[in-house]
């Protein structure tokens, strides 16, 4: 067990955790979400589950007041939705990392509102922490700690046979307030289709920065592309004209001496019957 | 609290916030994009800044096998204020936000733009019907032995499936779009109907709502037509809102929206590939969800 992770840890939190599979005992028991055919596919791909592990961060946002007119992003609530992600993945990942796991897949992030404060999230990150069943070193993610991933368990056998390995779950936020438009403005529009040029552009803007903010994160973590990237667009119940664009994807980096695809795996044209 | 500096992120200082909009503004305006975009899409291509793909590894392998290389997710989105015409609203809104996502896609050289995915969003906390967005995203992927292109093709389907229609001889060459709205007042209906006992179709909003997805679905075959051969995989959206009398209406009113789009594909039946069936069972299942909270959302 990594000390330093096992220290920060609450005791209830490590009784579970000592009571799960571990490299150093194997006599435990894991726990997963895994579906069968997720838990075969882990299987396949070598590696083996160790346990569901968690964090969660209970956040209040700060308030921020945008100009009417004005489109701009609100840098409190982005810092806010990006240091609650932050937290609960961290909190994950330390637990991860005192199981000794090479990653963690099935990532899921969540955040609830509070419906007794419209300024409380609730944000939770949990997924599944795998190791690898021969103690193969080259799996870990930046700077040695387990790599996280939202990707399944069957997604996680497709990547390494395609010559990729995960390294992070990497996601870029930005939460942005739209201009409101003038009187004046609004009566220009009355009876044309006309584009709304302010509005559009704060779309762009607030995308870009969410694309630019992942794709940094990726090559911070040393990886050569991001697959399955999702774009959220959300409003937590925040003033009207505000919204944030979240995205999220799999860091991933090559392997090294997986530069042919084999034979088997050329993918062969399937048709479900039953669609 | 020190300054918010998130990854790559610029300082949220007033001069480069102020002239970050500038840019936005005038490049739209010219129908560009700003500067820093540009040099974001040249980095992703060549390598610089890593690749994204909205494909799963299932995808990304499929790719690499059949030479499909993913370069970057690209977007494009217009917000359009409805003044006359919804229906022609609706098609510059799409049509606008489509040639927006083509110039990203051009910018990287790609030859084509899978998976586009497009989606309509309204401003949070108002109610305003008058006005909404267009947006569109997709992923642009080069195909290996073919040049870079300024005017790539687009498509619905995936990856995997773009490689399969290449394989099976059918070319996907763009999207088709078929769009159509119309208001319907219910003076001989009334609401007696509908607070009726008894069992019984509703036949002059069925014929109402009919009517409004075939002249969509005429639309959407004259766009097929104008690009290729035929339109597959077509989504479609219908929405049909009631407003109730007013001092101007004395009876409610029906407002009926449909659309439909797809990927239009050049193909020649006698030129067509036998394809190899055999049954498999997909090792692939839902992702498991908190289905009865209703209030979480899957980030």
């Amino acid at each position: 067990m990594t000390s330093d992770a096992a220290a920060d840890l609450p005791k209830h939190a490590r009784e579970r955790l000592e009571g799960l599979r571990d490299t150093s005992r194997r006599g435990g028991i894991f726990t997963s979400d895994f579906s069968v055919n997720e838990f075969l596919m882990v299987g396949e791909a070598g590696f083996e589950p160790l346990g569901l592990v968690v964090g969660s961060c209970i956040y209040h946002t700060g308030i921020q007041y945008a100009g009417w007119g004005k489109n701009q992003e609100m840098a409190v609530l982005s810092q806010a939705m990006y240091e609650a992600r932050e937290l609960a993945m961290t909190r994950m990942e330390q637990e991860a990392q005192s199981l000794s796991a090479d990653g963690v897949v099935g990532v899921r992030l969540e955040v609830k509102r509070m419906d007794w404060d419209k300024d409380i999230l609730e944000f939770l990150a949990i997924g599944t922490a795998i190791a690898h069943s021969k103690g193969h070193p080259g799996f870990k993610g930046p700077g040695g700690k387990p790599f996280t991933s939202d990707l399944s368990g069957q997604d996680l056998w497709m990547l390494l046979q395609s010559g990729y390995r995960p390294l992070a779950l990497v996601m870029g936020s930005c939460v942005y307030h739209v201009a409101h438009q003038g009187m004046l403005q609004s009566l220009g529009n009355v009876g044309r289709n006309v584009e709304m040029p302010l509005f559009t552009q704060a779309m762009y803007d607030a995308r870009e920065l969410a694309m630019e903010r992942m794709q940094q994160e990726a090559k911070e973590a040393g990886a050569e592309g991001v697959v399955a990237v999702q774009l959220h667009e959300g409003s937590h119940n925040w003033q009207p004209h505000v919204i944030e664009f979240f995205s999220v994807g799999t860091a991933v980096k090559p392997i090294e001496d997986a530069a042919v695809i084999p034979e088997r795996l050329i993918p062969q044209i399937v048709i479900p019957v039953n669609d | 609290m020190a300054p918010f500096r998130p990854p790559g992120g610029r300082s949220p200082d007033e001069g480069a916030a102020l002239a970050r909009q500038t840019a936005w503004t005038e490049a739209l305006a010219r129908g560009t994009l700003p500067s820093f975009v540009k040099e974001r899409l040249a980095e992703t291509m060549s390598g610089a800044r890593p690749w994204v793909t909205t494909a799963s590894p299932a995808g990304l392998l499929a790719q690499r096998s059949h030479g499909i290389r993913p370069l970057g997710l690209v977007s494009g989105n217009c917000w359009f204020h409805f003044g006359y015409s919804w229906t022609r609203g609706h098609y510059e809104g799409w049509h606008t936000a489509l040639d927006r996502l083509r110039l990203e896609a051009g910018l990287m050289g790609a030859n084509a733009v899978v998976d586009v995915t497009l989606r309509v969003r309204r401003m949070p906390g108002t109610e305003n019907e008058d006005h909404m967005d267009y947006g569109v995203t997709g992923t642009a992927v080069r195909l290996d032995g073919l040049p870079e292109s300024t005017n790539p093709a687009l498509a619905t389907v995936s990856a995997l499936e773009f490689a399969r229609l290449l394989e099976s001889g059918i070319v996907p060459v763009g999207l088709a779009i078929g769009a159509h709205y119309d208001w319907f007042v219910a003076s001989g209906y009334g609401t007696a109907n509908a607070a009726s006992f008894w069992n019984q179709e509703l036949a002059p909003l069925s014929s109402f709502l009919t009517r409004v997805r075939r002249q969509a679905l005429q639309e959407l075959r004259d766009d097929g037509v104008r690009l290729g051969s035929g339109v597959l995989a077509h989504t479609q959206h219908t929405e049909l809102y009631r407003v109730e009398p007013d001092e101007n209406n004395p009876y409610p009113r029906f407002l009926a929206r449909y659309i439909a789009l797809g990927t239009a594909i050049l193909h020649d039946s006698r030129t067509r590939r036998p394809l190899a069936v055999r049954p498999v069972t997909s090792v692939r299942d839902p992702r498991l969800l908190a289905a009865t909270d209703t209030t979480r959302e899957v980030l």
